[in-house]
């Protein structure tokens, strides 16, 4: 169950080599942006559901949403001449490696507890006998 | 069941992520090492470019006046014949096949032994003789000389200049595979003052001189100036065939 996502990835790099899609390099720019807001929301997702505070909703309508803006931000920057796709750039990288490092806390955390835990019942069980 | 939606849900998103990696990366231009990401590379490219345009817009109208030629000397075959006459003579000088005199240099290097002695870099030239003057070199075509000749040798597109070094250990320059003796004599024809200012710019003379090789820059700017000899090589295709049918 938990390799699904994994093989859900492997999927997409297949079917995006089978179908060979390409855009213009113009348009290369505000994929690049929209990817980095999908990658955020997607370690948002396993953020919150370590910390059991998922919702399936707001997962899904983050990713589309902030996928789009990301882009359309990168869009109307173009249009200005301003280089605005830098704010996406920074807002979403600082934002995924907080939430790299929240993940990273919180599997620590269980790997000690669960530790912890099993070395008691071993000690519970020494008593025993 | 909390569990299996977002099981599902990152499924489905890692299937979009997946896919829209592999568009990008699969859209990302071939061989472009290193995007053109500052306003000064564009503007550089579009230099370029309207040179390599301005180029290739006088070529057409060459090409199209030589056409115009030819149509005119149509069916008059001694017309016919000084038309490519003067073809052949205007390929030749493009070829560097004939001499050509006007302003220009002459460097002259040749080794002086009452130049101060420096441990690292005395009797250095010697080893790297063909280096420093292929850098001479590529310094005066950039810098307007139109044409080069090194102790006589006349560098053409197909030219070479290479250091060779016998059994025995001895090194000799060798100019369009001709070897020369010192001391060097570069001759230019060309802009004089480019030529002269990049040479200054270079330090070429005070740079040979740490080599204890005596580097003289003169330049000729009256009208006679200096004369290049045309090449007189072998010339490519003289044993190479091309092979019919290929």
């Amino acid at each position: 169950m938990i390799w699904l996502p994994v093989i859900g990835l492997i999927l997409g790099v297949g079917i995006g080599f089978a179908v060979n899609v390409t855009i213009p390099v113009a348009y290369s720019s505000y994929l690049s942006i929209a990817i980095l807001a999908a990658l955020d929301t997607v370690f948002g997702g396993i953020r919150a559901s370590l910390e059991k505070t998922f919702d399936g909703a707001v997962f899904l309508s983050g990713f589309f949403f902030n996928t789009l803006v990301a882009a359309l931000l990168a869009y109307i920057g173009v249009q200005l001449g301003v280089d605005l796709y830098l704010a996406a750039v920074v807002a979403f990288g600082v934002r995924l490696f907080q939430n790299i490092a929240v993940i990273r806390r919180i599997a620590f955390n269980r790997m000690h507890t669960r530790r912890t835990r099993s070395a008691r019942d071993s000690g519970n069980s020494t008593d025993a006998s | 069941m909390q569990k299996r939606g977002f099981i599902w849900s990152l499924t489905g998103i890692g299937l979009l992520v997946g896919f829209m990696l592999t568009v990008q990366i699969s859209s990302r231009p071939q061989g472009a090492s290193a995007p053109v990401s500052s306003y000064v590379d564009l503007r550089t490219e579009i230099q370029a470019q309207m040179q390599e345009n301005r180029i290739l817009t006088d070529e057409i109208a060459r090409q199209r006046a030589q056409l115009v030629q030819y149509e005119a000397a149509q069916g008059r075959q001694s017309d016919l014949l000084k038309a490519l006459q003067q073809d052949k003579q205007n390929i030749d000088r493009e070829a560097g096949l004939t001499p050509v005199s006007g302003p220009g240099v002459t460097i002259t290097i040749r080794f002086d032994p009452n130049l101060p002695y420096f441990d690292k870099t005395a009797g250095l030239f010697d080893e790297i003789a063909d280096q420093e003057i292929g850098l001479i070199v590529n310094q005066l075509f950039a810098n307007g000389a139109n044409a080069i000749a090194i102790n006589g040798q006349r560098l053409v597109t197909t030219s070479s200049i290479r250091l060779v070094t016998s059994i025995g250990g001895t090194s000799t320059l060798q100019v369009n595979t001709v070897p020369i003796v010192p001391p060097y004599v570069i001759t230019a024809v060309g802009d004089v003052d480019r030529m002269m200012a990049v040479l200054t710019l270079n330090n070429v003379q005070a740079e040979l001189a740490t080599m204890q090789e005596d580097c003289v820059i003169t330049p000729h700017r009256d009208k006679n100036g200096v004369t290049v000899p045309g090449y007189v090589g072998r010339l490519p295709g003289t044993w190479a065939k091309e092979v019919s049918g290929s």
